[in-house]
């Protein structure tokens, strides 16, 4: 009998997390909750009024990363943490390679960032007045920076998912690496909101280019590096 | 009659402390293989090592069919490992644990087969309710149900008795008569009765 491909493997690992999350609410309830009051908090100290349109065109961006980085903080360490907590991690790992456990653990962690993105830029741009002049430009910038932040963020949940102090050691490790990528998302994302010009939104090069590197060498990283993260 | 066996080379491993084992050696052919000693003696970690869920120190551990080593996923599907430290998901039921296992090792998981091995382990009536409710003995079925799950022609089995009730041990004897039969079978146990007329015995002693 011929095995399933690497991809239907990690989908099943996927589908698996999804249908944990369906009857826990866990993650994505904490994560929603976090977005939802630091999104209230921002609105009320900055609002759409005291500052000109060029700083906030850059200070929306900022505020809006800020967010995605610390939602994405509190959920996705979860993806290999549960795992030895719970004592699941010996049986997946008996059943599946590090890799395929990782690309799965990935592709769920991209969709629980998509639906903190959903929540958290509508939400932003209606509490704060931030007007974004191209949607389809931010949508761009969202996808390519948020696949770099889940990747990363996913390989170090199981790089300190049996380390003493875990959550803080996730923050602390995940940080310095994901600094490159959240500067050039927050350029970029200026860049797709109009940068505070009344012209429209574009994609700007440079930050995308180095988004999209840093998403091809993160993922390489992770590829070769997932067998020693996870396995023994 | 099956040509697996299962080598294991100047095995080594200690944690803090003397060595639970250095330099072990031996081949697991077709039959029994018994593991024993005492509590602490290191059974469950050389176990653990021959499944490839733990580093030795030192040595290494082959799974061969005839002359040729399996490498990679042929070698993780060849093995079915049990034992106290493996767990399951608490909100999925015993059916879905195993399905989700089964497609996760890139196998197809039909349902009437499935279903099959649940009986198998008496845990027919139990499929479909949630394994955080199981008791202990139910789980320990569950355990070898996992074990079983890929057909493997080697099983490891680390105190596989433990918890279960004269009807289990009986279903156990059972498992392990046919499997034995079929290929390497190691099974570690405290409990001497464990053990019926094994082919030969690893005796840990630190």
């Amino acid at each position: 009998m011929k095995p399933a491909s690497p991809i239907a493997r990690a989908w099943a690992v996927c589908a698996k997390d999804a249908a944990q999350e369906a009857r826990q609410r866990i993650a994505l309830a904490s994560i929603l909750f976090f977005a939802a009051t630091a999104l209230t908090l921002v609105s009320f100290a900055i609002g759409p009024a005291g500052f000109a349109r060029e700083e906030r065109a850059t200070l929306h961006a900022a505020v809006l990363w800020i967010l995605l980085f610390f939602s994405t903080a509190t959920g996705l360490p979860r993806a290999f943490v549960r795992e030895e907590e719970t004592g699941t991690a010996l049986a997946l790992r008996k059943t599946a390679p590090g890799i395929t456990v990782l690309a799965g653990k990935t592709l769920f962690n991209y969709f629980l960032f998509a639906a903190i993105a959903a929540v958290t830029v509508p939400g932003l741009s209606i509490l704060v007045g931030w007007e974004i002049a191209s949607p389809g430009a931010l949508a761009v910038v969202l996808a390519t920076s948020g696949f770099g932040l889940t990747v990363v963020s996913t390989f170090l949940s199981a790089l300190v998912a049996r380390a003493g102090g875990k959550n803080v050691l996730f923050v602390l490790v995940c940080f310095p690496l994901l600094v490159p990528l959240l500067l050039s998302a927050i350029a970029a994302t200026v860049a797709a909101a109009g940068g505070g010009t009344a012209a429209g939104g574009e994609l700007a090069a440079t930050p995308l280019r180095v988004i999209v590197a840093y998403d091809g060498a993160a993922t390489c990283a992770a590829y070769l590096l997932a067998a020693a993260a996870w396995e023994e | 009659m099956s040509a697996f066996r299962l080598e294991a080379r100047e095995l080594s491993k200690s944690y803090s402390g003397p060595p639970l084992f250095s330099n072990l050696t031996f081949t697991a052919g077709p039959g029994l293989t018994a593991v024993a000693g005492r509590n602490g003696s290191g059974k469950t970690t050389l176990l653990k090592i021959l499944a490839r869920l733990l580093a030795p120190e030192r040595g290494r551990v082959g799974i061969f069919d005839a002359q040729r080593e399996l490498s990679g996923e042929e070698r993780r599907g060849a093995v079915g490992w049990a034992g106290p430290d493996l767990a399951f998901y608490d909100d999925f039921t015993a059916r879905e644990n195993l399905r989700f296992f089964r497609r996760a090792s890139g196998l197809p998981a039909d349902d009437a087969d499935l279903g099959r091995r649940l009986a198998r382990m008496d845990l027919a009536a139990v499929a479909d309710r949630r394994v955080g409710a199981f008791s202990t003995g139910m789980k320990q079925r569950l355990r070898l149900a996992f074990a079983l799950l890929l057909d493997p022609p080697v099983l490891l089995l680390d105190e596989p008795a433990a918890g279960l009730d004269e009807d289990g041990r009986a279903m156990l004897a059972g498992v392990v008569a046919e499997r034995r039969a079929a290929g390497p079978v190691l099974l570690a146990s405290n409990d001497a009765r464990d053990f019926v007329s094994p082919e030969q015995t690893i005796a840990l002693a630190r």
